[in-house]
C-alpha cells in the first residue's frame, strides 16, 4: 500500500491528467455512441426500419446497432483497452481523489458547490451502476437480475426489456427497482459526464476567463440535456418495452439473416444461443 | 474622534436604533482543550460591527447566564478589510469580522451572532486561528520576484495598463483565508509535516499566477509549475469554485486556477518533448 | 568570525522589511520580530502613494530639490533639513526599486508609471497603485524578505511582542545587546542577543483611542524605548488627517488622493440646510477650502484642511446636519474612474457606510492619523552645506543643490538614525526624522522605505566597525539578559496576579481605562490646543496611570494571554500619552499639526527648535527640554500655501515678511 501511494504521489500531475482524459476519451466518447445507440429503441419508432414501424422498426433498428457493434473485429480486445480497462482506471483513481474531499454544501449552498458534490456522488454511483450494468448484462452474471434473463446480442431488445422488467411477461417489483437503478445510475452518469467536460475545460486550462468558463458551461450544459434525453428515452424505452413481441422481431431478423446465408441452420443457431459462452456479445 | 462619533445626528440615531443582540461564540482555552460555547448579549448602535462587539465583551466578559467569563481572544489589527486577520466563520460563512457589520448581519432586536474560528486552521485559543501554513506556501510557490538585491539599478519592466490590471488584481490577496476555509478540498493539517500533503488552495496559486505573469518573476515559472503538479498542487482542485465566492476582495481565483493549469499543461508538453 | 554577526529588527512594516532586505544582502544575520504576520502590518493600510520627483514633473521644472523644499514647508521647519534632502534624492532611485520588485503601479497608455496630484504640491509627484499603494508595496518588500527567509538569512518571530531592549554598559553610556521578548501564543518570554537593534515600529495612534491606525499602532514599543532611556522627539506633533470616516471601532482613512483625483471638500452654505447632497445646486455649497486656498484649493496640506474641516463644524456649526462632517464629493467624476484610480477606498466606503461614494458624496471628518514625533535619531550630514539657507525654491529655476547620493545624509554612518542608546536605531513612523510638524502626504511610505534602505547600512557598518567588532553580543556576560528576563517576568507576574479574587470595576478595567485615556488625548490633544485644556489632560493622565497601577486583569491564563498583553501595552501607552501632552504644553507657539489657540502664530525665534523628552524614571513624568533644529539649508518662511484671508490680509502679509 505504502508503495502504490509512492507511486501515486510519484507520478500524480500524470495521473491526474489522464484521469481527466479517460472521462472524456474514451469514456465519455463511448457513453455518449452509448447512449445515441440504445436512444434507437425510441428514436427507431419513428425513423422505422425495413418496412417496420412503430415498436417493431424500433427493436429492428437497435438488433441492427447491436450487429453492427458485434461484427467488428476482436471485439473483446476494444471492450477491454478500449473500456474496461479506462472505466476501472478512471473508477479506482476517482475514488480515490474523491476520499480527500469535504463537502460543505450546508454553509456554501452555491450551485458550484452542489455540482462538485453531485460529481462525486455520481461517481460514487456511477462506478456501483456500471458494474451491475456490465456484469449483468455483458459478463453474464444473471443471478442479480431478477427474473434470470439473461441479455443476448442475437435479442439485444427484448432480453433488455425483461432485465428492466424483472420478467419477460410484464412488470415486477423487482424489475421496477432495476428500472429506477437504471434511470437514476444513467443520470448520475451524463451529470457527471456533462460536469466532467466543463471542469476538464478548466483542468487543462482551455477555458481560463470567468467568460469562457460561463460559455463552455453552456455547452456543456446542451451536451446535458441532449444526453439526458437519450438516456432516458433509452431505459424508458426499454422498460415499456413488451418483450414478447420483440423477441418476434428478433428471430424473424435472425431468419431473415439465415435465408440471406442460404444456411438452414441459422435458426438452429439462434435457438441454441443462450446456452453458450457469450464472447461475441455487446 | 470623539467628538466626530458623539455628534449630534450619531446620537439620536444609535437611540433610535439601538437593540439587543446576542453573540454566540465557540471558545476553546488553547490545543487539545475542550470547545464551549458562551453566549453574550450586548446592546448594539447603529453602525456597529463584530469588532466593537468583540471590544465591548473583551472590557465586561459577562455571559447571559451572568457568568463571568474571559476576555474573547481574537486576531485583528487593521479594520479596514486589508490586513486579512481578523477572518472568522461569522454565521457559517468564513469573512473578516471587520466588515461584518450587526446592521446586515444581525438586522432585529433579538437577533444572534455566531463566531467561530476558521475550521481549516489549528486553533490557537478561542477564535485566533494559526495561518502558518498559507505564509509557508508563498515560500514553496517563490511567490516573489527574484531581483538581484535592493541597491538602485534602473526602472523595471514597462507594462501595459491591461497586464497591471490584471497584475493588480491577484496583488490585492491579503492572505486571510476565506478561499481555503470554504474550499471543501481544503483540509485542515495541524503539523507542518503535512502542510505539502493535501491541496495548496487557491491562495497559493493564484499568487503563483501573479509571479509567473512578472517578467522577472517568470524566471522561477518552471519551479512554481513544477511544485504545483504535485499532489498537493493545482490537479487537487475540484472546481467547486467557493474560493472566488467567498473571496473578500473579488480577485478572480477561478480564472489562476484554470491559468496555472494551462500554464502545467503547456510545461509538461513542453518537458515531456524537450525534456526541459 | 565564529560567530555570524545578527541584528534585531522590531516591526515588520515597510521600514523594518526594508531595513531586514538591506541588512541580509548586507551580510548580517537578521531576526524580525513582529505582532502580527509581517504581511499584516499597519503599513498595508496605507493607500494614496509615494511621492518622487519624475521624468513627467522634472521636465515641467519639477526636482527633487523641490520635493526636498515642499517637504521642509510642509513640515513647518520644524525637521531637520539634511535627512530630507537625502530623502528627496533617493525618492526616485526608491520608485524603479520597487518597480523592479513587481509593484503593479498604476500605468499610463504606453507603460509607464501613472502619476496623480498629492497634497502640498502643484506637481504629479505621487506614484499609485490604485488607492492600496501601501498594501502594494508592504507585498512586494513582504516577498523579498520571504526569498530572503526561505535562503535563510532572515528569522522572522512572528506573533512576538517586544517587550523592552536590553542595554549593557557601553565606552559611552548604555549600549544595546539584544531585547526581551514574548510569544503572544506560548506566553513564553525571552531574551535574544543582538548587536544592533532597530525599531521599526510605527505610530502611536491608539493613544488616541479611535485613529485610523491598526490596533497594534498602540507605541508600546516606543514607550519601552523612552523609558529605558531613549529620547523621544517632538510627541506633540500628531497629524489629524482630514478625511476619515467615523466608526464605532476605528475611524476609516479616506486617502488624499480622492482630493488629489478632483475630490472637492463641502459644505451647504445655509447652515441647517437638511436637503440631500445631490439636490443642492452648485451656487448653493460652500468650498471653503477652494475659496480660501484659490492656488492649492482641496489639496492644502493635511493640518490645514483639518483645522479648515474642524472650524466649520465646531465653530460655524455648518457641519453637514448640523453634524461634525463634511461632505468629501467625488460624483462629478466618471464611476469607473473612480473605480480604477480610488477602488480601494471606493470600497471601504461602501462597505463600512454602505453608501456608493460614486454616487453620493462621502460624509467625513478628521481622525487622529501619524505621529511625526518618535524616537530622537543621529544622521552624519552630507556634502551639500550652503554658505547660507536658501530662500524658497522656485519651480524651474536652477536647484541650490543636485540629486547625488550623499548630499543630504552621508551614506554607510553609523549613526544615521541611531537614537541617543548606542546601538538602537528606530526606523519608520516610530522615529521624528523627516516630516517636521507636519507630514506631506505620500511621504510616509517614502520614509519608511529610504529608512530601511539608507541607514540599514549604518546598522551594518556599526556592527562591523563599532563596538560590536570589539565587543560582539554573544560575549556580553549572560546575567545581563538573565536580569531583563526577569525583570519583564516579574512585571507581567504581578499584572496576572491581579486577575485571581477582587471585585471588577470599570475604575480599574484596563479595557476602560484605555478608552477614557483615548478620550481624553482626542479631546484635549488634537486639532485645537490650549493651556489650561493640556494641563487638565496631564491631569487626567497621571489618575489614569494612578488607576492602571491598581488595575485588576480579567483573565489570569497562561496561554495566549490577550488581555494581559494590552492592559501591559496600557501602562506604556500612558507615558507617551503624558509625553505627547507635556510635549503640546511646553510648545507655546502654533507649528504645523500643532495650533494652540492661545498662541496663534508660529514663533520661529523661541520654538523652531525640536521637543527633546526623556522619561523621569524617579517622577514617571516626562522631561521636556528644546533643541536647536538644524536649518542650514532652507530659510524659514510663512507657510500660508496662498491662502486669500479675506478678513485678515494684512496679518498674514506680516506673517510672510516677519519671518
Amino acid at each position: 500500500m505504502a508503495k502504490s501511494e509512492g507511486f501515486l504521489e510519484r507520478h500524480h500531475f500524470l495521473l491526474r491528467r489522464l484521469h481527466s482524459l479517460t472521462g472524456v476519451v474514451p469514456i465519455g466518447m463511448f457513453l455518449m455512441v452509448h447512449l445515441t445507440t440504445n436512444a434507437s429503441i425510441v428514436w427507431g419508432r419513428i425513423n422505422g426500419h425495413d418496412g417496420l414501424e412503430g415498436a417493431d422498426a424500433a427493436v429492428a433498428t437497435f438488433q441492427h446497432e447491436v450487429n453492427f457493434i458485434h461484427s467488428l473485429p476482436a471485439l473483446i480486445l476494444i471492450e477491454i483497452f478500449g473500456l474496461w480497462l479506462p472505466i476501472a482506471f478512471h473508477s479506482v483513481l476517482g475514488v480515490i481523489y474523491a476520499t480527500s474531499s469535504k463537502p460543505n454544501n450546508d454553509r456554501y449552498a452555491y450551485q458550484d458547490n452542489w455540482r462538485y458534490t453531485l460529481q462525486r456522488i455520481s461517481g460514487y454511483v456511477g462506478v456501483l451502476f456500471i458494474f451491475y450494468h456490465v456484469a449483468t448484462l455483458r459478463w453474464g452474471w444473471s443471478f442479480l437480475i431478477p427474473g434470470g434473463t439473461e441479455w443476448s446480442a442475437e435479442y439485444a431488445a427484448s432480453t433488455m426489456a425483461a432485465a428492466l422488467q424483472g420478467s419477460t411477461d410484464g412488470f415486477r417489483l423487482g424489475g421496477l427497482l432495476v428500472s429506477a437503478f437504471y434511470m437514476v445510475g444513467v443520470s448520475l452518469l451524463v451529470f457527471h459526464l456533462a460536469n466532467g467536460l466543463w471542469t476538464a475545460a478548466i483542468s487543462w486550462g482551455l477555458t481560463v476567463s470567468e467568460s469562457a468558463q460561463k460559455r463552455w458551461g453552456q455547452v456543456c450544459f446542451v451536451i446535458g440535456v441532449g444526453l439526458m434525453l437519450a438516456a432516458w428515452s433509452a431505459v424508458l424505452g426499454f422498460a415499456t418495452l413488451d418483450a414478447a413481441s420483440a423477441r418476434e422481431v428478433e428471430t424473424n431478423m435472425l431468419e431473415k439473416a439465415a435465408a440471406a446465408d442460404g444456411d438452414g441452420a441459422a435458426p438452429e443457431h439462434a435457438a441454441s444461443h443462450d446456452e453458450d459462452s457469450d464472447h461475441t456479445g455487446g | 474622534m470623539t467628538v466626530a462619533t458623539t455628534n449630534g445626528t450619531a446620537k439620536r440615531t444609535a437611540a433610535a436604533n439601538s437593540r439587543k443582540v446576542r453573540f454566540r461564540i465557540k471558545r476553546c482555552d488553547g490545543p487539545n482543550k475542550l470547545v464551549r460555547w458562551e453566549t453574550f448579549e450586548l446592546t448594539i448602535a447603529k453602525g456597529e460591527n463584530v469588532i466593537s462587539c468583540l471590544q465591548k465583551i473583551a472590557a465586561n466578559p459577562v455571559t447571559t447566564e451572568g457568568k463571568r467569563s474571559t476576555p474573547v481572544v481574537w486576531d485583528c489589527s487593521c479594520l479596514e478589510e486589508v490586513c486579512g486577520s481578523c477572518t472568522m466563520v461569522i454565521n457559517g460563512q468564513a469573512r473578516q469580522s471587520c466588515s461584518a457589520l450587526i446592521d446586515v448581519i444581525a438586522p432585529d432586536d433579538g437577533d444572534t451572532v455566531t463566531l467561530e474560528p476558521m475550521s481549516k486552521f489549528p486553533v490557537i485559543r478561542d477564535l485566533w486561528v494559526d495561518r502558518s501554513r498559507m505564509f509557508d506556501a508563498l515560500k514553496r510557490v517563490k511567490a516573489w520576484v527574484p531581483i538581484d538585491g535592493t541597491y538602485d539599478l534602473g526602472a523595471g519592466p514597462r507594462e501595459r495598463p491591461e497586464e497591471q490590471a490584471v497584475r493588480y488584481a491577484l496583488s490585492e490577496c491579503m492572505t486571510c483565508g476565506c478561499c481555503l476555509e470554504a474550499c471543501p478540498q481544503f483540509e485542515l493539517a495541524e503539523d507542518e509535516s503535512e502542510w505539502d500533503k493535501s491541496f495548496i488552495g487557491a491562495q497559493a496559486l493564484s499568487q503563483a499566477r501573479l509571479f509567473n505573469l512578472h517578467e522577472t518573476g517568470a524566471q522561477l515559472k518552471g519551479d512554481r509549475l513544477e511544485t504545483l503538479m504535485g499532489p498537493d498542487g493545482v490537479s487537487e482542485c475540484g472546481n467547486a469554485q467557493n474560493c472566488v465566492k467567498v473571496c473578500p476582495k473579488h480577485i478572480p481565483l477561478t480564472e489562476s486556477i484554470a491559468a496555472v493549469g494551462r500554464s502545467t499543461t503547456i510545461h509538461a508538453i513542453s518537458k515531456w518533448f524537450s525534456g526541459k | 568570525m565564529t560567530q555570524q554577526q545578527r541584528v534585531i529588527v522590531v516591526g515588520g512594516g515597510l521600514a523594518g522589511l526594508a531595513g531586514s532586505a538591506r541588512m541580509a544582502e548586507a551580510g548580517l544575520a537578521v531576526d524580525l520580530f513582529s505582532l502580527v504576520p509581517v504581511k499584516r502590518s499597519h503599513s498595508v493600510c496605507a493607500q494614496g502613494g509615494i511621492n518622487a520627483c519624475n521624468e513627467v514633473a522634472r521636465q515641467q521644472g519639477y526636482s527633487e530639490y523641490e520635493h526636498f523644499d515642499e517637504t521642509i514647508y510642509g513640515g513647518d521647519f520644524l525637521a531637520d533639513q539634511h535627512p530630507v534632502l537625502e530623502m528627496a534624492n533617493w525618492a526616485p532611485r526608491i520608485i524603479d526599486l520597487l518597480d523592479r520588485m513587481g509593484v503593479p503601479f498604476n500605468r499610463t497608455a504606453e507603460g509607464y508609471r501613472d502619476l496623480r496630484l498629492f497634497g502640498g504640491s502643484l506637481f504629479k509627484r505621487t506614484h499609485f497603485s490604485g488607492a492600496t499603494t501601501g498594501q502594494q508595496l508592504l507585498y512586494a518588500l513582504d516577498e523579498q524578505v520571504r526569498r530572503l527567509e526561505a535562503d535563510g538569512a532572515v528569522t522572522k518571530y512572528e506573533s512576538w511582542e517586544f517587550l523592552r531592549p536590553i542595554l549593557a554598559d557601553g565606552a559611552d553610556g548604555p549600549r544595546c545587546v539584544g531585547i526581551v521578548a514574548q510569544d503572544l501564543r506560548t506566553m513564553q518570554i525571552r531574551a535574544f542577543r543582538a548587536d544592533a537593534v532597530v525599531m521599526a515600529t510605527g505610530g502611536a495612534g491608539l493613544v488616541f483611542g479611535k485613529s485610523t491606525n491598526s490596533v497594534i499602532c498602540t507605541g508600546a514599543a516606543l514607550a519601552r524605548c523612552y523609558q529605558a532611556g531613549a529620547a523621544y522627539a517632538n510627541p506633540e506633533m500628531i497629524q489629524v488627517h482630514p478625511t476619515a470616516v467615523p466608526g464605532a471601532d476605528k475611524l476609516r482613512l479616506m486617502s488624499e488622493s480622492a482630493r488629489g483625483e478632483g475630490g472637492r471638500v463641502w459644505v451647504p452654505r445655509k447652515k441647517g440646510d437638511s436637503r440631500p447632497a445631490r439636490e443642492i445646486p452648485e451656487a448653493e455649497r460652500l468650498y471653503f477650502l477652494e475659496e480660501k486656498y484659490p492656488k492649492y484649493g482641496n489639496i492644502v496640506p493635511r493640518d490645514i484642511a483639518t483645522r479648515e474641516i474642524f472650524d466649520i463644524c465646531v465653530n460655524q456649526h455648518m457641519g453637514v446636519d448640523g453634524g461634525n462632517q463634511v461632505y468629501l464629493d467625488l460624483t462629478h467624476k466618471d464611476p469607473e474612474y473612480l473605480t480604477r484610480k480610488l477602488g480601494g477606498i471606493m470600497d471601504i466606503y461602501q462597505k463600512f457606510v454602505g453608501v456608493d461614494p460614486r454616487h453620493e458624496p462621502m460624509k467625513i471628518f478628521p481622525g487622529v492619523h501619524y505621529s511625526m514625533g518618535g524616537l530622537w535619531t543621529q544622521y552624519t550630514a552630507g556634502s551639500y552645506a550652503p554658505s547660507e539657507p536658501q530662500p524658497a525654491h522656485v519651480s524651474g529655476t536652477e536647484t541650490a543643490c543636485d540629486a547625488e547620493i550623499g548630499r543630504g545624509m552621508l551614506p554607510g554612518a553609523p549613526n544615521n538614525m541611531m537614537t541617543n542608546i548606542e546601538g538602537l536605531y528606530a526606523f519608520g513612523e516610530v522615529n521624528f526624522a523627516f516630516h517636521g510638524a507636519n507630514r506631506l502626504g505620500a511621504n510616509a511610505l517614502l520614509s519608511c522605505i529610504f529608512d530601511g534602505l539608507f541607514s540599514g547600512v549604518g546598522v551594518a557598518n556599526y556592527i562591523r566597525d563599532g563596538a560590536p567588532s570589539t565587543a560582539p553580543a554573544e560575549s556580553i556576560p549572560q546575567s545581563v539578559f538573565d536580569s531583563a528576563v526577569g525583570a519583564e517576568s516579574s512585571r507581567q507576574k504581578a499584572i496576572t496576579d491581579t486577575a485571581i479574587g477582587g471585585d471588577h470595576a470599570d475604575e480599574t478595567n484596563p479595557y476602560i481605562i484605555a478608552k477614557e485615556m483615548g478620550e481624553e488625548m482626542t479631546a484635549g490633544c488634537t486639532v485645537v490646543r490650549e493651556e489650561a485644556r493640556l494641563q487638565k489632560t496631564l491631569d487626567r493622565i497621571a489618575e489614569l496611570r494612578d488607576r492602571w497601577s491598581r488595575m485588576k486583569l480579567a483573565d489570569g491564563a497562561t496561554w495566549t494571554n490577550q488581555s494581559l498583553s494590552f492592559a501591559r501595552s496600557v501602562g506604556d501607552m500612558l507615558a507617551v500619552a503624558d509625553a505627547m501632552a507635556s510635549g503640546a504644553k511646553a510648545r507655546k507657539e502654533s507649528r504645523g499639526a500643532h495650533y494652540r489657540i492661545d498662541y496663534p502664530d508660529r514663533d520661529d525665534a523661541k520654538f523652531m527648535k525640536t521637543t527633546f523628552v526623556t522619561y523621569d524614571a524617579g517622577e514617571g513624568r516626562a522631561r521636556v527640554e528644546h533643541r536647536e533644529v538644524r536649518a542650514e539649508l532652507v530659510a524659514p518662511r510663512a507657510r500660508t500655501y496662498g491662502k486669500v484671508d479675506k478678513e485678515e490680509p494684512a496679518k498674514a502679509e506680516a506673517a510672510a515678511a516677519g519671518v
